[in-house]
């Protein structure tokens, strides 16, 4: 097998075991809690895989400001993700939330002038079936 | 429509707008400078939570659990980052981490004896399956 190959699924398998231990958390701690404990823990990893390509830091203005309204989006992603997982299954919660890309895609397409390819028109198709699934209650 | 389908829905689209965000962002700096002011975006977050919180009321094992789901998130952006670095091509490594909920669904199945009806079942496939389209992107 490639190695990158088997760092791919490596990080698959850790993401899958990071919402597993979300919906155990959820139960113990408030959104917010988890929140701040979750980037405690994950500043050392993200440190490490910085260290490794080499701390090149670029300071365009409108890079960073990208960067930094990600990380606060995503913050606030992450609470609604921890209040789903408090109230909802993990089975549910964890593969309903990875449809972010079709948020991500319409918005591509919508504001960045994207063109869809043919599997990820055909994935909207097959997300809203499932998103419909899940809506019957 | 469910409460907790509504807030899924609206993590996912935080994160879909995210998602944008990091294109926009990969265009003008490199993936880890990117790495760095999203993680200074996550910090800036952390003085809007820190009222209510009530860190200092948690157990040990929760204080303990929740930095633990950080740092193998963590582990998970590293080893991305690695696989990139191996020479993994976007259109690949990005759809198959996309597979992601295969592993939380299974661990939450055996660990949490989460059952779900047969229609639930063909939902998650179809959920599953539909994240990993629609990550794939052709590369330029």
């Amino acid at each position: 097998m490639p190695k990158w190959l088997w760092l791919s699924l490596m990080s698959m398998l850790w993401w899958g075991v990071w919402g597993f231990l979300v919906k155990l958390g959820t139960a113990l701690m408030n959104p917010q809690a988890m929140q701040i404990l979750f980037v405690c823990g994950m500043l050392p990893p993200v440190i490490l895989a910085l260290w490794q390509a080499g701390f090149r830091v670029q300071r365009d203005a409108r890079g960073v400001l990208y960067g930094i309204l990600n990380g606060l989006l995503a913050s606030f992603g992450m609470l609604a993700f921890y209040a789903a997982m408090t109230y909802g299954k993990a089975s549910i919660v964890g593969p309903v939330t990875a449809l972010f890309p079709l948020f991500t895609v319409a918005g591509a397409v919508l504001f960045l002038k994207e063109k869809l390819n043919k599997v990820q028109a055909m994935g909207i198709v097959v997300a809203l079936a499932a998103l419909a699934i899940f809506s019957r209650g | 429509m469910t409460n907790w389908l509504q807030l899924a829905l609206l993590a996912a689209a935080l994160w879909g707008i995210v998602g944008l965000l990091q294109k926009l962002g990969s265009n003008r700096i490199n993936a880890s400078s990117l790495l760095i002011w999203v993680t200074v975006g996550y910090l800036l977050a952390i003085p809007l939570f820190w009222k209510g919180a009530g860190l200092e009321t948690l157990s040990s094992k929760a204080l303990l659990l929740g930095v633990l789901a950080g740092s193998v998130n963590g582990v998970g952006t590293w080893l991305l980052f690695a696989a990139f670095e191996s020479g993994a091509k976007a259109s690949v490594a990005v759809p198959l981490t996309a597979l992601y909920p295969l592993v939380t669904v299974a661990l939450a199945y055996f660990f949490l004896s989460e059952r779900l009806d047969g229609l639930q079942w063909f939902g998650v496939f179809l959920a599953i399956c539909a994240g990993g389209m629609l990550s794939y992107e052709t590369d330029h």
